[in-house]
């Protein structure tokens, strides 16, 4: 079987499973980008306040999560969490043991590595708002979730967009390690794929090209975002 | 003019052009400079006065125009795509080292210190011996006032310290010729007056200096010549006393009337 | 234990420096023909560096390590005493990687130094390679140190993924241990202390050139 009927979506074709693996890469990818700007907004909420305590702690997260390699991580959350809730159950009541899904331990992983680095992202954000925006919104009155609602949050958004564009295309590399899992995303895919039809060089490379064309995509994408947040903004002139 | 007379002028530019896209900013530029002159160049932003002088050490490269530096003519000739570029490569670097250029921002080598700063292109462009070019440096740098400042770095200096020693670096290449862009346009204004009192005195001692600057009172005291540039043409040209005192040309009443001196 | 995981980070940083190393030139020539000025040599480099930069580097692994081996061809050539054994594919794939991040990582350095001082140079008649050797090198080499540092930290990180092409680093060792043992986190927590030593230690390491090399950005004594 030549390798387009291989790639096709034929019967016997391995096309569609590929693409499965690259919905399932993004769906994973996406949770934990969300997973990591929850824990990222945190941490940086924590650095800003100024509180010593909380500071730390969140310090103390980024430089654990930078020092420790990706593919640990991953194997830690995914034995972890099951652990975790197994411990959990046992003190619920619930006897034997209690698995985390694979979709869940992937995407914990890659949001709690991309949260420390997002945390950056948001913090560098929120410090390039500027002060007098801020200040004009309290001497209108405004109430203070109604100033973050309103001023704070679409600002910070706006300077964080090329920070977390770059996140996102990590989370999407990132998630490749979560094959190891067992979860079905697109490296898995292909590994399979490999193995069944003996085939490693096409398989491999077919998902590295939809990989390329996810980020392709993306890039696009935050580009849009980017122009549109920033229409009306002042460029720097160099 | 003939050969024997751009052999007497220490620079002379004759018809220069300079186009940045449809713009024309230089429309036939000429001057002509003696050993000792103080040329002060003066005009209005978009003038072309920077282009000038930036055309002069070919920092830009004149589309037309023929520039002579001590009597060397520098050679040009036309690319593939009809632009204009310097013949020889290596005349054009021994040019720019008999030329000593002081920008408005300084420049200074931010990973040297004053000292290398001053002795990088007489060692390693001008080839000359090391002990010699340091002993000269000291000497330039106390000239220009900042003797102690030698092992200091360019960021610990004031704007008008970082201009002295870029003067001094400049003076260290034992230039034939001076060119001041815009030397004291970047420094608050407390600053000016050491930078303008080292330029004066450089001027005193005889050397030949070219000058775009918007310090009129400087202009009209130091220069034995003022070049007035409006859109790109020589305007009016001749001695301060006679171009502040009486000028021809109602542009330059106006510009003089309008410039803060 | 933690014996036998100490002695498998020779695998680990050999993987390391070596990719690093070879990367550096590799990037250094894509960098070359990325600000070449030469269309076709430009778009190669940005080729290069779009797919090894967009695709992860365990697809990239496995594409030299099983999927290059799969080719008869290949089998037959004089490179397939080279490519047959795991350490080179892998050090061959980590270093073609990495070469993508640090020719970006030049490219930024060279595009910010300020050009005020290249022309001040230029005005002295400082060209070519004397002007690139005294003022844009000196001056990109300090711009350069930040991310490179990041990247060669990343890099660390990133030769646990050879742990999945079969070599015996700190990663797959920790994870036989915890199969043959059974214990079940304390492999994996004395790995992850390890490869945090080590990355603090280069990030320190760093942190002293950088200052070795800038005392134009400290602050003034006396």
């Amino acid at each position: 079987m030549d390798w387009l009927t291989a790639l096709g979506f034929g019967e016997r074709g391995w096309g569609p499973a590929l693409v499965d693996g690259a919905v399932m890469t993004l769906l994973v990818s996406i949770a934990g980008l969300a997973i990591g700007a929850a824990l990222g907004s945190l941490v940086a909420w924590a650095k800003l306040s100024g509180a010593r305590i909380a500071a730390a702690i969140g310090e103390g997260y980024a430089a654990l999560f930078r020092g420790l390699p990706e593919l640990l991580v991953v194997y830690f959350v995914y034995f972890g969490s099951s652990a975790l809730l197994t411990a959990v159950g046992h003190l619920l009541g619930f006897e034997g043991f209690l698995g985390v899904p694979a979709f869940a331990a992937g995407a914990l992983a890659v949001g709690v590595i991309s949260g420390s680095y997002q945390a950056e992202v948001f913090r560098g954000a929120f410090l390039a708002v500027a002060k007098g925006e801020i200040e004009a919104a309290r001497s209108v009155g405004m109430g203070r979730w109604l100033m973050f609602r309103r001023i704070i949050a679409p600002q910070v958004l706006r300077f964080a967009i090329p920070g977390l564009g770059n996140l996102w295309q990590v989370a999407l590399k990132d998630s490749s390690l979560i094959s190891v899992t067992g979860l079905t995303e697109l490296m898995r895919a292909s590994q399979l794929a490999s193995n069944a039809t003996h085939k490693p060089f096409t398989y491999y490379v077919a998902g590295g090209a939809l990989y390329l064309a996810l980020t392709a995509v993306s890039d696009r994408a935050f580009g849009l975002a980017e122009a549109r947040a920033t229409r009306g903004m002042r460029r720097e002139t160099t | 003019m003939s050969e024997s007379q751009t052999l007497s002028y220490a620079l002379t530019v004759a018809g220069l052009h300079k186009r940045f896209g449809s713009l024309e900013v230089l429309k036939g530029v000429s001057l002509q400079a003696r050993e000792g002159d103080v040329i002060s160049i003066l005009g209005s932003s978009g003038s072309g006065k920077s282009t000038l002088l930036r055309c002069i050490n070919l920092l830009e490269t004149p589309d037309e125009g023929v520039v002579t530096v001590a009597g060397e003519t520098i050679l040009m000739r036309k690319t593939r795509d009809g632009r204009s570029a310097p013949a020889d490569r290596h005349q054009v670097d021994r040019i720019r080292s008999e030329l000593g250029m002081v920008f408005q921002n300084f420049n200074l080598w931010s990973h040297m210190t004053i000292l290398e700063n001053l002795i990088e292109a007489p060692v390693h462009v001008q080839k000359r011996p090391r002990g010699e070019c340091l002993e000269e440096a000291h000497a330039l740098l106390a000239k220009v006032g900042i003797g102690d400042k030698a092992d200091f770095y360019p960021t610990h200096l004031s704007g008008g310290q970082q201009q002295r020693a870029a003067i001094a670096r400049a003076l260290a290449m034992r230039p034939k010729v001076m060119l001041f862009d815009e030397p004291t346009s970047a420094l608050d204004p407390e600053l000016v007056g050491e930078v303008l009192r080292v330029m004066r005195s450089l001027a005193d001692e005889g050397r030949t200096m070219l000058i775009v600057t918007h310090e009129m009172n400087f202009a009209r005291d130091v220069s034995d010549k003022i070049i007035f540039l409006d859109q790109g043409l020589v305007e009016a040209e001749g001695p301060p006393s006679e171009l502040f005192g009486n000028a021809k040309s109602e542009r330059f009443r106006q510009f003089i009337a309008t410039e803060r001196t | 234990m933690f014996l036998r995981l100490l002695a498998a980070l020779q695998v680990t940083l050999s993987v390391w420096a070596l990719s690093v190393f070879f990367g550096a030139f590799i990037g250094c020539g894509v960098t070359w023909m990325r600000v070449s000025g030469v269309l076709p040599l430009e778009w190669i480099a940005r080729a290069y560096i779009f797919v090894f930069r967009g695709a992860p580097l365990l697809v990239q692994l496995f594409v030299v390590y099983y999927g290059l081996s799969s080719f008869p061809a290949i089998r037959a050539s004089v490179f397939w005493p080279f490519l047959r054994d795991a350490f080179n594919c892998a050090t061959l794939s980590c270093a073609l990687c990495t070469a993508a991040y640090q020719s970006e990582i030049f490219r930024g350095a060279l595009a910010g130094v300020p050009h005020g001082q290249i022309e001040a140079a230029r005005a002295c008649g400082m060209s070519g390679f004397l002007l690139f050797r005294r003022v844009i090198f000196p001056i990109a080499l300090r711009q350069a140190l930040p991310p490179y540092s990041t990247e060669v930290i990343s890099m660390v990180k990133a030769t646990a993924l050879v742990s999945l092409v079969t070599l015996w680093d700190v990663m797959s060792v920790a994870l036989k241990i915890r199969n043959d043992t059974l214990v079940t986190y304390t492999p994996l927590l004395i790995a992850g202390a390890i490869y945090f030593v080590v990355n603090y230690l280069i990030a320190r390491a760093f942190i002293f050139i950088e200052q070795w090399l800038s005392p134009h950005l400290r602050a003034r004594s006396a």
